[in-house]
């Protein structure tokens, strides 16, 4: 990780509930927080983020660009150092699509039987929200 | 007495026995060292994610300052009236007292509750512990209402439990054991939530046998919910096994050259335990009273993964003890077996002897 400082790239690394997924360095990172897209560069002031639905993707570095698909997680930016911790994390291609558009009428339908409970709007939200990220991340457009 | 004919018959079949043991040794071996990587490789994520939630409580009150009351329903300790009781058991037989245990574990521990007047939920995770459980009590009932109401264009459902007995089946999860992604632990772990915090039950404890390595293993009662202490085990029983069962354990995992330690942290762990506590300022996307009410439900997931992954080792050194014992049991057989063939052969040669000895004498 020493050689990926002194060329001022970042230490990458996507840890999901089974595995490290990704170890490798970048330029910059491009991160789906709950708020809204945000990219990290070297030397980025330290930040604690949590990450909805969308696409981490790494460019330059020593394996070049990468993308892949989160669902949940959390973020921990360092000057020198991103820390992904991601519930599901996934190349694009990995996605199950037809699994996705299931979700999203899964997620519709919860949606419209909600009723007057907040907390089950909140869940519909989420699932339509990971749903339509998903089928935009394997479509290649999000 | 049995002829030579029929005893070596018995011995080519206790061979043949020995042989399958033996292969299902290897596999079991095989199985643990994957189960026993998985459980390792499941660790750095479940740090984490303890750091963020020990970083947040440092930046947040998760006590009311005037009435001390718990800000978070998960952290809010009811008296036990209704309690879950989340028992992990196996898929499959053929692994020793596995299955045993963890079913004797939890029927104390819910003698002694039931012994109290509190009622249990129970919700079985594997083949055989749905089997037993199914067996001797109720399924939970819940009574479904529906409103209409604003003409029609609105619909509010809700589900309403209507108990029956003392001990009933709440939930149960056939699935879960044959392949444990956390996206299917997530939704258990959610829809316990749920249950807990519209109060149907007041805490949750998970029966389980722990897993730490060959050496170190035991039946734990542990409490899941409301979370006493973050990042501790709350554990509220445990069987420790007998010197008897270990030895034997240990031989199975040496005789397959399995290490019978816990295996070193990996550098990865290493570094996950600074993950959040760098000594710098961050800054928070949201507020951290938000973060910590998104994160707290996954670290109840975080637990309940790896009590199965745990479980799941353990299944399997138990399956790899148990056929280990019969491999041997059956070399056992297989040289008394023999024994008594040779004695037996050996008796009729010299009854063949005798017999020509007696008719030259009477010549």
């Amino acid at each position: 990780m020493a050689e990926g400082i002194q060329n001022g790239l970042l230490a990458v690394r996507l840890v999901t509930p089974d595995r490290v997924l990704l170890d490798a360095t970048a330029e910059a990172v491009e991160l789906p927080s709950a708020a809204g897209y945000l990219e990290a560069l070297y030397g980025a002031a330290p930040l604690l983020a949590e990450l909805g639905a969308g696409e981490v993707r790494l460019h330059g570095g020593t394996s070049g660009d990468q993308k892949f698909f989160v669902a949940w997680g959390f973020v921990e930016v360092l000057p020198e150092r991103v820390t992904i911790l991601a519930e599901t994390a996934m190349h694009p291609d990995e996605i199950d699509r037809a699994g996705a558009v299931a979700d999203l009428a899964l997620g519709h339908k919860m949606w419209a039987e909600a009723g007057d409970d907040g907390a089950k709007y909140d869940e519909a939200n989420e699932i339509t929200r990971k749903a339509e990220e998903e089928i935009a991340s394997a479509d290649g457009k999000s | 007495m049995a002829n030579v004919l029929d005893l070596r018959r018995r011995i080519r079949s206790v061979k043949n026995t020995r042989q399958i043991t033996k292969a299902m040794k290897m596999v079991s071996a095989a199985k643990l060292r994957r189960a026993q990587e998985r459980a390792m490789a499941a660790r750095p994520y479940a740090q984490m994610l303890l750091n963020v939630l020990e970083s947040l409580v440092r930046r947040t009150d998760l006590y009311n300052e005037e009435t001390g009351e718990v800000l978070h329903p998960l952290l809010v300790e009811r008296e036990e009236k209704n309690i879950l009781v989340v028992v992990i058991a196996g898929d499959k037989g053929f692994a020793g007292g596995f299955n045993a245990n963890v079913g004797k574990a939890a029927q104390k521990f819910i003698n002694a509750r039931t012994a109290k007047g509190q009622n249990i939920d129970l919700e079985p995770v594997g083949k055989k512990a749905i089997g037993f459980y199914k067996r001797k009590f109720d399924a939970a009932f819940y009574e479904k209402t529906e409103e209409h109401y604003d003409n029609d264009l609105s619909t509010h459902y809700e589900s309403i439990r209507q108990r029956k007995g003392q001990i009933e089946v709440a939930a149960e999860h056939l699935e879960l054991l044959l392949r444990t992604n956390f996206e299917d632990v997530t939704a258990m772990a959610r829809d316990i939530i749920k249950r807990y915090e519209r109060a149907e039950i007041d805490s949750v404890y998970i029966v389980y046998n722990e897993f730490k390595s060959v050496l170190q293993q035991r039946i734990v009662v542990e409490k899941l919910l409301p979370i006493r202490k973050l990042g501790e085990h709350t554990i509220e029983s445990a069987e420790e096994r007998t010197d008897e069962e270990r030895d034997a354990a240990i031989r199975a995992a040496e005789s397959e050259g399995i290490s019978v330690r816990e295996p070193d942290m990996t550098e990865f762990e290493a570094e996950a335990k600074k993950f959040g506590t760098a000594d710098v300022d961050y800054i928070f996307d949201q507020a951290p009273e938000d973060l910590f009410a998104h994160l707290l439900p996954r670290y109840v997931a975080t637990q309940l993964f790896h009590a199965l992954l745990e479980s799941t080792a353990a299944e399997h050194a138990a399956r790899m003890t148990a056929t280990d014992a019969a491999t041997k049991n059956a070399g056992d057989l297989i040289d008394s077996l023999s024994l008594t063939m040779n004695r037996v052969r050996q008796a009729a040669i010299t009854k063949e002897i005798i017999e020509i000895v007696s008719g030259a004498a009477a010549l």
